[in-house]
């Protein structure tokens, strides 16, 4: 591969080793960083009997306790409103930021410096490099630009790498549709749900993507973005490449990306984080190809340091050689899988929202869709609501749903699953975050 | 000024020339009798510079004591 492949050749194509001492000394530099300044990790490192020069190979990264998000939270509750953990306070930040909220709990507060948020958008041309975006592109970014910290960073980063950027900002679906083909965007960022709803409202709109200027897609927010039926599905209606990236709010920015190789899977910006695959259970490693919880180590936000910290996010590495690219950055396979916490139990029957989602990805005329959870007596039920695209008729829709069924069941150890027909407007829509399974059950089991 | 990386080998031509911009940025930076313009301006430049030492291993530190 030419340099030009690379945001940063020196790094990216650094071998195994060599990435390694490149992390271990950013580590004994953060971690010593965090023990002269945190007050949550002075605390932490004591109780631990942890001291930095205890590092001497990655491998003591292990000394260290994992953070959690619920620590994280009862630090907040200890000292409002951003806890213990930041080395300084509000006055030391240009940027303070939240957690997106959809989950209804609390939200994580963070601050940036100047430094720190320069960083995040240095991560995303890491990201959009690697993906082929380039000087010459005009990228609309489909965005409502809000406390969610969100595609902040792509922003930045797309103008830090000479793109010209086009900010969606705040408005409805149809107007975006028609600036990114007025603007001749060439580059469009968005969640996956997004894109599918930017393209059912082109098709209403009369306006053909796939013939538009569109060549890049630039996904995030959701794992959906290398779901492969979700995605085929996306590249299809817009005739254009799809790109996966996955970022936390907990750092500010994206840690993978997915390369214009398109392997499958996402690299991971080894020069700048260490990520670790755990058994979510017993927190020991786990190897190559083997699912478990992803578990960060940041060296980009300075003014909150991040160690270990527990993302609740279910990946599978793989090794660096599973992509063309020559890149010495690890993969995740599939990207983010989902949560550790996804899973469902119905009737003895595991249910992964991200499998549903591929098989419902796989029929046509689906506008949008639920998974809905519900029990009566002691007895579990499982329906998917589909919501099919307007004027379908009903002979087809019942061919639909029988196909859609007969799937779900077969990939489910036949579990039966209801299929309904959702009046057209009915399901909510998403702009961020999709939220499409809903467990009513009042004591779910299995989560 | 460093003449190797974090990894331990030699510096390039530009990696030094890049480190003395640095250095000098942070220098300027550290001056308690900057305008509110130059020292916005010479922030902005330090974090730029920050960003490319950083990513090229050349230095790991951190920017808070001087306002970044």
């Amino acid at each position: 591969m030419g340099a030009g492949e690379y945001w940063n050749p020196k790094t990216e194509t650094l071998g195994r080793d060599e990435l390694a001492a490149l992390q271990l000394a950013k580590l004994r530099r953060l971690c010593d960083w965090a023990a002269a300044r945190s007050p949550f990790y002075q605390r932490s490192f004591k109780q631990a009997g942890f001291e930095p020069d205890q590092l001497r190979t990655l491998d003591d990264l292990r000394r260290l306790p994992m953070l959690t998000r619920e620590e994280w939270m009862a630090s907040q509750g200890e000292q409002p409103p951003f806890g213990l953990l930041p080395v300084a306070g509000r006055e030391a930040a240009i940027r303070w930021h939240t957690t997106s909220g959809t989950t209804g709990r609390e939200p994580i507060r963070v601050l940036d410096t100047a430094k720190d948020w320069a960083w995040q958008a240095e991560m995303w041309c890491y990201g959009l490099w690697g993906f082929g975006v380039r000087p010459a592109d005009t990228a609309y970014v489909a965005f409502g630009y809000g406390s969610f910290i969100g595609f902040w960073g792509l922003h930045y980063g797309l103008e830090k790498l000479g793109a010209l950027n086009v900010p969606g900002g705040a408005q409805p679906t149809e107007g975006r549709v028609k600036q990114i083909v007025d603007f001749g965007a060439t580059v469009v960022a968005s969640t996956p749900t997004y894109a599918l709803r930017l393209a059912q409202e082109a098709e209403r709109l009369g306006v053909d993507l796939a013939a538009s200027g569109v060549q890049k897609l630039i996904l995030s927010g959701e794992p959906a973005g290398s779901i492969p039926q979700t995605k085929a599905l996306i590249e299809r209606l817009w005739g254009a490449k799809a790109g996966d990236t996955a970022g936390m709010t907990e750092i500010g920015t994206i840690m993978i990306f997915e390369c214009r190789h398109q392997p499958g899977g996402t690299h991971i910006i080894e020069d700048h984080y260490i990520e670790e695959v755990v058994d979510p259970a017993s927190g020991e490693p786990v190897g190559y190809g083997e699912a478990g919880e992803r578990v960060v180590t940041s060296f980009g936000r300075g003014i909150i340091p991040l160690l270990r910290y527990r993302t609740a996010d279910l990946v599978a590495r793989v090794p660096a050689s599973r992509c063309a690219c020559g890149r010495g950055f690890d993969l995740y396979e599939g990207g983010i899988l989902g949560r550790v916490d996804d899973m469902k139990l119905v009737r003895g029957t595991n249910v992964y929202p991200r499998a549903v989602e591929g098989i419902v990805r796989e029929f046509d005329h689906v506008e949008e869709f639920q998974l809905r959870l519900t029990r009566e007596g002691h007895f579990d039920k499982i329906a998917l609501r589909v919501e099919p695209a307007p004027g379908l008729s009903d002979a087809d829709w019942e061919d639909m749903a029988g196909r859609l069924a007969k799937a779900l069941a077969e990939a489910h150890e036949g579990l039966r699953f209801e299929v309904e027909r959702a009046a057209e407007g009915e399901l909510p829509r998403f702009e961020l975050k999709a939220r499409r399974t809903v467990d009513e059950r009042d004591t779910p089991i299995g989560g | 000024m460093a003449t190797t990386d974090l990894l331990g080998r030699p510096t390039t031509e530009v990696e030094d020339e890049l480190l003395a911009l640095y250095g000098r940025c942070k220098a300027l930076l550290e001056r308690d009798d900057l305008t509110p313009c130059v020292r916005a301006g010479a922030r902005a430049a330090t974090v730029g510079l920050w960003n490319a030492v950083n990513d090229l291993g050349l230095e790991h530190e951190q920017l808070l004591d001087l306002g970044a």
